[in-house]
Order: C-alpha cells, then sequence, then structure tokens
C-alpha cells in the first residue's frame, strides 16, 4: 500500500486536499481533482492505480466520470463516496462497475482497508 | 404528484434534501480536519506540541458530535426523501427508528425518553405499500398525543407486535401517569387526537387508545388502495 497512486475527485476543496494530507502522512500518493473534467485529464496523463469518486458534483457528475473511466480503464478501481443515507447511489454506483462506495463523512481507516480490498482484487 | 399540496410536499423534500447533501459535506469536512489535528498530535512529541492529552480529549469530543451530527443527517436526508412518491413500499420499523430520532429534540422539551421497541417478531420486515409521509405523520401525532398527558416527563416505547392477523404499531406510555380511564378520558379530549384519527383514516387505517396499557395502538393496511 506504501506509495499507492491514489486521485481523489470531489469538488470540496477543504475536504479533499485534508484527506489528501492524512494519506500521505500514512506514505500514500494522494492527489486530488475539483471536478470531472480535470480528473478525466489527469488519469490521462498519469493514470493513478485507484480513484475515490464523489458522485455528487458540479459539471459531468460522478456517476459519468465513473462510466467514462470504466469505458477506457476498465482494470482501474474506483471507490464511491456518496452523502445519501440510503444505500442506492452506491449500488448504483456498483453497477456501474465501481469496486465499492462508501459514505460521507469517511472513517479514514474504513477508506484505506476498502483501498487495499480493491487493489487485491485488481492485480 | 396532482394536488398542489402534493407539490409543495415535494418541494420542501427536495430542498431539504439537498441542504443535507451540504451538511454531509461540511460534517466530513471538519471530521478530516479534526483527524489530520489528530494524526499530526500522534507524530509528535509532547515537548513541540503542548498539552497533548487535553486536545486528544477535544477530538474525541468532536468526533462524537461529527457522529451525532451524521445520525441526524442522514435520518433528516431519508426523512426529506420519503417524499420523492406519493406512495411507496416501505419497512415499517426502519419509519419508526427514524421518526423516533427525529422525535428527540420534541421528546426532550417534555422531558419525555423515547425508545423504539425491537420487533417482538422474527423473520422478514414489515413493509407496507402506504402514502410514507402521512405515516410518519400519524406516528409523530401519536406521540404527540401521548406528551399532551405527560407533563412529569417519563417515557414512551413504540414499537411493532405482530401477529397472525395484523400488524400493529403499540405506542406505550410509562411514568407518572394518571389512572387508566384518566389516560383515556384525557387523550381521547387533547386536541391531537382528532388530527391523528384524520391522519390514520387518510391512510385506511385506524388509531385506538389501549384498555390495558397507557397506550395508542395504531393499525395500518398493507397495501392501502389509493
Amino acid at each position: 500500500m506504501k506509495n499507492l497512486k491514489i486521485l481523489l475527485i470531489d469538488d470540496e476543496e477543504e475536504f479533499v486536499t485534508t484527506l489528501a494530507e492524512r494519506l500521505e502522512l500514512r506514505g500514500l500518493q494522494a492527489r486530488t481533482a475539483l471536478n470531472g473534467e480535470a480528473a478525466l485529464q489527469m488519469i490521462k496523463v498519469d493514470t493513478p492505480q485507484i480513484v475515490i469518486l464523489d458522485v455528487m458534483m458540479p459539471g459531468i457528475g460522478g456517476f459519468e466520470v465513473l462510466r467514462r473511466i470504466k469505458k477506457q480503464y476498465p482494470q482501474l478501481p474506483v471507490i464511491l463516496l456518496t452523502g445519501r443515507g440510503s444505500t442506492k447511489e452506491g449500488i448504483k454506483g456498483m453497477e456501474l462497475g465501481a469496486f465499492d462506495y462508501l459514505m460521507k463523512p469517511l472513517n479514514i481507516e474504513e477508506l484505506i482497508k476498502k483501498m487495499q480490498e480493491a487493489i487485491e482484487s485488481h492485480p | 404528484m396532482n394536488t398542489c399540496e402534493d407539490k409543495e410536499v415535494a418541494f420542501f423534500g427536495k430542498i431539504t434534501a439537498g441542504i443535507t447533501h451540504e451538511l454531509k459535506n461540511v460534517l466530513a469536512i471538519i471530521r478530516e480536519s479534526s483527524g489530520l489535528m489528530g494524526d499530526i498530535i500522534s507524530i509528535s512529541p509532547e515537548a513541540v506540541i503542548k498539552h497533548q492529552e487535553k486536545i486528544r480529549n477535544s477530538i474525541v469530543r468532536i468526533k462524537d458530535q461529527i457522529e451525532r451530527g451524521v445520525n441526524l443527517t442522514d435520518r433528516l436526508n431519508r426523512f426529506a426523501h420519503s417524499t420523492d412518491e406519493t406512495l411507496s413500499k416501505i419497512d415499517l420499523q426502519e419509519t419508526i427508528e427514524q421518526l423516533v430520532t427525529l422525535a428527540q429534540r420534541f421528546a426532550r422539551l417534555k422531558h419525555v425518553v423515547l425508545k423504539t421497541v425491537p420487533p417482538d417478531h422474527e423473520g422478514s420486515p414489515v413493509i407496507l405499500v402506504t402514502r410514507h409521509v402521512q405515516l410518519q405523520m400519524a406516528l409523530f401525532a401519536s406521540l404527540e398525543c401521548c406528551f399532551t398527558i405527560m407533563s412529569g416527563g417519563g417515557e414512551i416505547n413504540i414499537g411493532i407486535r405482530k401477529t397472525k392477523e395484523e400488524n400493529a404499531v403499540y405506542v406505550v406510555c410509562k411514568g407518572d401517569l394518571p389512572s387508566q380511564s384518566e389516560f383515556v378520558r384525557n387523550i381521547s379530549e387533547s386536541e391531537k387526537w382528532p388530527v391523528l384519527q384524520e391522519i390514520a383514516a387518510c391512510l385506511e387505517g385506524s388509531a385506538n387508545l389501549d384498555e390495558t396499557e397507557h397506550g395508542i395502538v395504531l393499525r395500518f393496511p398493507k397495501e392501502i388502495s389509493g
């Protein structure tokens, strides 16, 4: 897991930058994108090993970003972040190819565990 | 959505659901920021950052309040989404638990402890096809009826009792209460009682006073006709 290249995609800047700092303190390489367009460009230039993607974003929404990632990089694991109290969005995302989903606010240890599982299942 | 009232309810639901998404983001930022503080404390010697124990305790309190906020926001979000469809398939126990969480503040103001009773039956959950918003209104109206006679505080237990014939929701008051006959009279004369009756009728169900316990029994059909 050390030096794992992660791309965090969320339009809440304070959230992603703080989460990235916390992941870096744990020895992971986290980059951030604040919208879908920027994220897809970043993936094209330097493909990460895993993507953490918020569902609710302005512009290209999370599900559309997921569709495009899965079309071009089917082996790239994506973990969705959902804000809804129900599991509907997460399940929809998994049907579209997401590895799994987590609800916001996050538990960082749970996120790391989920990333580990995703990496192990996408060798 | 046919009537103006339906559209009003849907509007309130949509706006409230949108706000809960924003609140979740606020809580997520607070959690990550306090988490980062905790991370930094854990790798910094006491000589560099003083009063570490106090900071850690504060972080724990922040974390606890975030959990509280998340729970309330989740419930509020589900409550708001209950307006998405006029008629929907719902889990009765889940609806009761949600309503109890959202009504806690009203109970606290009356010095009443609200508790959900786990289902007394094994197996599959009780699923109803009904008007979700009105069902929650009926549950809340039954609590309000109880509040009117619980001036000295007490406890209300709310849960499902399932028999072969029916699924009934029992709202049972406990504590320093008037006699059973006085309880029945006071509740049936309270201004909330006709409100509860009206909502129960809209749901093709009933609301009756329990003759043996200090409580109200709500009965709803498995599927309303429309």
